[in-house]
């Protein structure tokens, strides 16, 4: 073997390596368990997908935080990171911590309420999900009087990081919200689990 | 009998033209420079001496030599600063180092080595690493081995080549100092003066005098000079100790005014961010915040704070998020140096500042909170501890998110399952998902003395189920409060959380089983 054709594939050995230092975390595939059977019964394979947007919807207590939190808690068991992005200021992290939620690995984002605004928050959604870092995203953002021409190309973009960080990305909704382009829609109200839209 | 202690086996690094090596090692190539004391030239370039500039010469005749050199003041703080910086990335090679001034720092060449190996090959393995960290931080370096650390630093200084290893054992060192120069000693004045007159004028011949002549003469500086010279040198190393944080410096001179991008500033951040993680490496620390500070021309600063997710010392990991942030950045004037700073560190295993397992994701992490942090500020993210407070919205702290595992699967891919706790997590109350603040006023209906419907924000829900109380209260000596808390159940709205005030008996709305 000539001496150009082992420095060429030492190059490529080390380009490879380069590669592998640099490359961002690697898809995951599958679902995302939430741990708690009656929700799981609805929900197609068993969870909510990895690497897509799913829709919670319910009214203000409906229990859609409830079964977020799980799915959060459910991650972190995994071995995973979680994050809940708190656009309203409402979230209670002792509830958290009662459902089994380990409060040092769950990442806090408050993006601030004072406007209103849902951008920040979804903004923030959108980086934690493209990062790969997290294996599950909660975003409980304002969405109610968006006009849906501004909504829509958030929430796509949304999906997107979802897809490209491979994380399950759970987005609280509220009747009234603009139309969510999710992978699954499951709705929730106060007294009773409704139906389970497989929508994609 | 007394005994003299053995001499410690030591390996010396010695940084030839220090001042000169500390000026350039925080600048861009220069030109004819020449670092300058008291009027008179001490070290020069190879420009400058290749123009003609030698040391000792004045400024003046400098100058005459090479219109175009550039003075640099002598600053033997910064020296003795630049020597601590070496010595701190050391560490990360020997147990015990000292900082030798002006221009050396020791080893204790005999805790470096692996057990059961070749002390003449460990000792070779150990010298080249100590050189290529010396080049690592910005250093030249010539090394020398040897019993006692007289001996090794005067070989290190003077004996013309870049390595040299003397064997253990009585007389090598002798042997191998003999043809050096009395000033290879570094003796006290006196006695150098003293035997150039008697027309002593290498260690060999000062090793050949009777002890007792130098004792006799200079007491204990001339018995300890005639020791040095017969390669005895019993003293132990000083080890050395570092109680602030690192910090590096680079100049831009000459460059500023070419910082339209970020890319000049990341790169010279990155020669910084290696230095500093050496650094913290050789001390067993790692950073959990950096601050690199913009000096701008002519004056201002602007400050990039850096938190990170976890402390660590991998400098590669530290660059996506500085080039994040400083994408983001607008800068006023142009910046004519920098400075990469430790602000916070804590102690980290060996390991983990090595490689990190899953440094992919810990890198995506850092990133991503950069960018939060930079856009929302960093009060907006953090996690979440319980505080042992009864009142509701005391009951939990923030804090800053460190997370130390975020290797371990933190992200995509295979997954670890998380090890069971030790003991079975305390059972917490059931709490609301979400807490409204502030609570919302509630006007009570009912017939006949009986609870039958609120009405919350205008509406009215009836009362499908009602359990409670639980009583929060204290906080006695600030705030009082005392509250009945109820769970119930509001048609059309679902489990709410809902309290009397037990000072005025009024109703509140306080959160949502969401």
């Amino acid at each position: 073997m000539g001496t150009a054709t082992r420095q060429q594939e030492i190059l490529e050995e080390l380009r490879r390596q380069i590669h592998r230092m640099e490359r961002r975390p690697a898809r995951r595939e599958g679902v995302l368990a939430c741990g708690l059977p009656e929700v799981e019964a609805r929900l197609p394979g068993g969870g909510f997908p990895r690497g897509c947007l799913s829709s919670l919807c319910g009214g203000p207590a409906s229990g859609k935080t409830g079964v977020a939190l799980s799915t959060l808690r459910e991650a972190q068991a995994g071995g995973g990171l979680a994050a809940f992005v708190d656009g309203r200021g409402e979230f209670y992290p002792p509830a958290a911590l009662a459902l089994g939620v380990d409060l040092r690995r769950l990442l806090i984002v408050r993006p601030g309420t004072a406007r209103g605004e849902v951008l920040p928050g979804l903004w923030a959604a959108e980086v934690l999900l493209g990062s790969g870092a997290f294996c599950a995203v909660a975003i409980d953002v304002p969405l109610r009087g968006v006009p849906a021409a501004r909504a829509e190309p958030i929430l796509r973009r949304l999906r997107a990081a979802a897809e490209k960080g491979g994380a399950a990305a759970l987005l609280l909704s509220g009747p009234g919200d603009p139309a969510i382009p999710a992978a699954v829609r499951i709705d929730l109200d106060a007294v009773r689990l409704a139906e389970v839209h497989h929508v994609a | 009998m007394l005994h003299e202690r053995a001499p410690p086996r030591a390996l010396a690094v010695v940084l030839p033209d220090l001042p000169l090596q500390r000026v350039l090692r925080a600048r861009p190539p220069a030109g004819a420079l020449a670092v300058v004391w008291e009027g008179l030239v001490r070290h020069a370039t190879a420009p400058a001496l290749a123009a003609g500039v030698r040391p000792g010469d004045s400024l003046v005749q400098a100058r005459a030599a090479c219109a175009d050199l550039e003075a640099v003041p002598l600053d033997a703080a910064a020296d003795r600063a630049a020597l601590r910086a070496l010595a701190e990335a050391l560490l990360a090679l020997a147990p015990v180092v000292e900082v030798a001034p002006p221009d050396a720092v020791l080893l204790d060449a005999a805790g470096a080595r692996l057990s059961g190996s070749d002390p003449a090959e460990a000792e070779r393995v150990l010298a080249g690493r100590v050189l290529a960290l010396c080049a690592d931080m910005g250093f030249r370096g010539r090394i020398a081995v040897a019993d006692g650390k007289g001996v090794a630093i005067a070989l290190a200084r003077h004996a013309g080549r870049e390595r040299t290893r003397v064997p253990s054992g009585p007389g090598e060192g002798a042997r191998a100092l003999a043809p050096l120069p009395l000033a290879a000693l570094d003796l006290p004045a006196e006695v150098a003066g003293w035997l150039s007159a008697v027309g002593v004028e290498d260690v060999g011949a000062l090793a050949a005098l009777p002890a007792e002549t130098l004792a006799h003469r200079f007491g204990a500086a001339g018995a300890a000079a005639g020791r040095l010279a017969r390669g005895v040198d019993p003293r132990p190393l000083v080890p050395f100790v570092s109680e602030t944080f690192p910090r590096e410096r680079w100049d831009l001179e000459g460059e500023v005014g070419v910082l339209e991008s970020a890319e000049p500033v990341i790169f010279a951040a990155k020669r910084l961010a290696d230095r500093v993680a050496a650094r913290l490496v050789g001390r067993g620390l790692g950073a959990s915040r950096l601050r690199l500070t913009l000096l701008l021309d002519p004056r201002g600063e602007e400050r990039v704070d850096l938190p990170l997710s976890r402390p660590g010392a991998d400098a590669a990991a530290w660059l996506a998020p500085l080039r994040e942030r400083l994408a983001g950045l607008r800068l006023p004037a142009p910046v004519r140096a920098l400075e990469f700073a430790v602000v916070e560190a804590a102690e980290v295993p060996a390991e983990q500042l090595a490689v990190g397992d899953r440094p992919e994701v810990a890198r995506a992490l850092d990133v991503a909170l950069s960018r939060l942090a930079a856009r929302l500020g960093e009060r907006s993210l953090f996690a979440a501890e319980a505080a042992d407070r009864h009142r509701p919205e005391a009951a939990y702290r923030e804090t800053p998110f460190r997370h130390g595992g975020a290797g371990r699967g933190g992200g995509a891919g295979p997954q670890q399952p998380r090890s069971p706790p030790e003991s079975p997590p305390e059972p917490q109350p059931e709490r609301p998902t979400r807490l409204l603040d502030p609570p919302r006023p509630i006007v009570a209906l009912g017939e006949g003395g009986r609870l039958t419907s609120l009405r919350i924000e205008g509406a009215v829900r009836a009362v499908l189920a009602l359990s409670g109380p639980e009583r929060l209260a204290g906080e006695w000596w600030n705030e009082p409060f005392d509250r009945d808390y109820y769970r119930v159940r509001l048609e059309g709205l679902g489990e709410t959380w809902i309290y009397r005030d037990g000072r005025d008996g009024r109703l509140w709305l306080h959160g949502l089983f969401d």
